[in-house]
């Protein structure tokens, strides 16, 4: 009798994922503060002078999302491995695209050149993981930082060009203070209890200047990227 | 070099002048590709489908299409300059100041005194230095009168040619319109911020010509006989490098606060607070971690 028989549930699986994630995030934007403090509720990171970059990783493929570059994948082919590195599929997470030198250190000039498509092969792509907004195919956005954090670093091992950034929680201007000797002109402060806003952070990520030791030889990235110059070109 | 005379008013001071600059530019030669001989480059008429030694060539000015005058070397000597041989200073300018059109320089030329005029040299030079003056002065230099400024240097002075107001081209016929754009306080504040955070004391000698450098490089190489190896593929590195490099700075500032701390008893108390605030935040609190298992037997 069909008219009695009931629908089957639908199993997720990998075919058919229970949710897909979102083709485009709506990335929470800091709010600029005037300088460094000290607060236990706050998470201090530096301001790593890259681009902010949203990675989703479903089904063992990558995608990027960063703001004026239509196909960032192409851009950064050596981010295809972040599947390996997480313990779960359907993950988004939010954090930086830098291109390091052979230094290790991020390079402002190497990064334009990826980004503008002149140079492909500039330098060393890396990812600083700061936050997770999805985790096995779910949005955990309405979780606290705090939470978000912890599960970031349990499912994100650390690897040679994708890792879970490091930072400090408390300690603010201590933190500045190391940051003015590694010449990072910026202070990421994220609110250990707040939940993951689209668009305006308001109080649940700021976003403050550290004065550097010494004047910079040129400008970094994150300063020129603060400045309302327009997006880059893809 | 060339040697002539500073002159105003009355005052006439002889002066040598030396190109300050030079040129460090790569040059090539053109070779046929087959030989590598050198290409001569031969003088042709099209006229008479012939190769024309120089000697047989006049100058010509076009005054209009296709139509020609002969200007002979007697007819340049015949063009009444006064400033021959001189370097006629017209007026002084407020060396600061913008839209003169003396910021459309062409070349740089040191100033030596002769030493009659050596007095007279060195004064200019001081009055022009301690008023910020220079000197608008117009020089006759290869068959040309030029433009040009006069401003101390050093312990000379430099005469840099400028080019003539017809020379210079018009900015309407740029696409530069401000109209519509708005500029928030908040933006301002930070283009403000990015350069007073790159402002500092220019010095040439901290540049340089990373370009020529590479291709000398690849030019030395090929002149050893050697294939040019290319650019030296950098060593991997790891992004955990620079993790680790932040923790290092990270306990540099703390030492350095702990530092700081012992050596003004006063400020103990307060540094000793900041040091147990500090610490990574790290794993999961009781209640952190209860909440994610929660999600885990809902989810499962």
């Amino acid at each position: 009798m069909p008219a009695e028989q009931l629908p089957l549930p639908e199993l997720p699986s990998i075919d058919h994922p229970r949710l897909r994630l979102p083709d485009r995030v709506n990335p929470m934007q800091p709010t600029a503060v005037d300088a460094a403090f000290d607060h236990p509720d706050y998470f201090f990171e530096p301001w790593w002078p890259g681009v902010r970059a949203v990675a989703s990783a479903e089904r063992g493929r990558v995608r990027l999302q960063v703001a004026g570059l239509a196909d960032a994948e192409a851009a950064f082919p050596e981010l295809e491995e972040l599947p390996d590195q997480l313990a779960e599929d359907g993950v988004v997470l939010d954090g930086t695209l830098l291109v390091l030198d052979a230094e290790g250190r991020p390079d402002p000039e190497l990064l334009r050149a990826r980004l503008s498509g002149r140079q492909p092969h500039a330098g060393r792509p890396a990812y600083v993981a700061a936050d997770l907004l999805w985790a096995a195919g779910e949005p955990i956005t309405r979780r606290s930082f705090r939470i978000r954090r912890d599960w970031l670093e349990a499912i994100l091992a650390p690897g040679d060009r994708i890792t879970v950034g490091h930072g400090y929680r408390g300690d603010g201007t201590l933190v500045a203070e190391a940051l003015a000797r590694l010449g990072i002109e910026g202070l990421s402060a994220r609110r250990l209890t707040a939940r993951y806003r689209a668009g305006a952070a308001g109080d649940a990520w700021l976003r403050a200047p550290v004065t550097p030791a010494q004047p910079r030889p040129r400008p970094t990235l994150a300063l020129i990227l603060r400045l309302p110059l327009g997006e880059p070109q893809a | 070099m060339w040697r002539g005379a500073i002159q105003f008013g009355l005052v006439t001071i002889p002066v040598k002048l030396y190109l300050a600059t030079e040129s460090t530019g790569i040059g090539f030669n053109m070779l046929h590709a087959s030989c590598l001989n050198r290409i001569q480059m031969k003088i042709y008429c099209p006229f008479h489908d012939e190769v024309v030694p120089r000697s047989e060539t006049v100058r010509g000015y076009e005054w209009s299409k296709g139509r020609y005058v002969v200007v002979t070397d007697e007819d340049l000597e015949a063009v009444p300059l006064k400033t021959i041989r001189a370097i006629e200073i017209a007026m002084f300018v407020d060396a600061q100041k913008e839209d003169h059109g003396a910021q459309f320089v062409k070349s740089a030329y040191y100033l030596e005194p002769d030493p009659v005029g050596k007095k007279a040299f060195f004064l200019l030079r001081e009055v022009l230095a301690d008023t910020g003056k220079s000197a608008i002065c117009k020089v006759v230099m290869k068959d040309r009168e030029q433009l040009a400024a006069i401003n101390p240097y050093a312990s000379t002075m430099l005469l840099t040619t400028l080019h003539w107001p017809d020379e210079i081209r018009s900015v309407e016929e740029l696409a530069v319109d401000a109209g519509g754009i708005e500029i928030k306080a908040s933006e301002r504040k930070m283009a403000e911020q990015l350069i007073a955070s790159m402002t500092g004391e220019f010095k040439a000698e901290e540049f340089q010509d990373d370009y020529r450098q590479a291709l000398m490089g690849v030019i030395e190489s090929k002149v050893a006989g050697e294939e040019p190896t290319p650019m030296a593929r950098a060593e991997p590195t790891k992004i955990g490098d620079l993790m680790a490099a932040l923790e290092a700075s990270v306990s540099a500032a703390r030492e350095a606060r702990r530092d700081a701390a012992a050596g003004a008893p006063t400020a103990k108390a307060k540094a000793a607070g900041g040091a147990k605030a500090a610490g990574r935040a790290k794993k999961a609190e009781p209640a952190a971690a209860g909440e994610r298992q929660t999600r885990r037997r809902k989810t499962a």
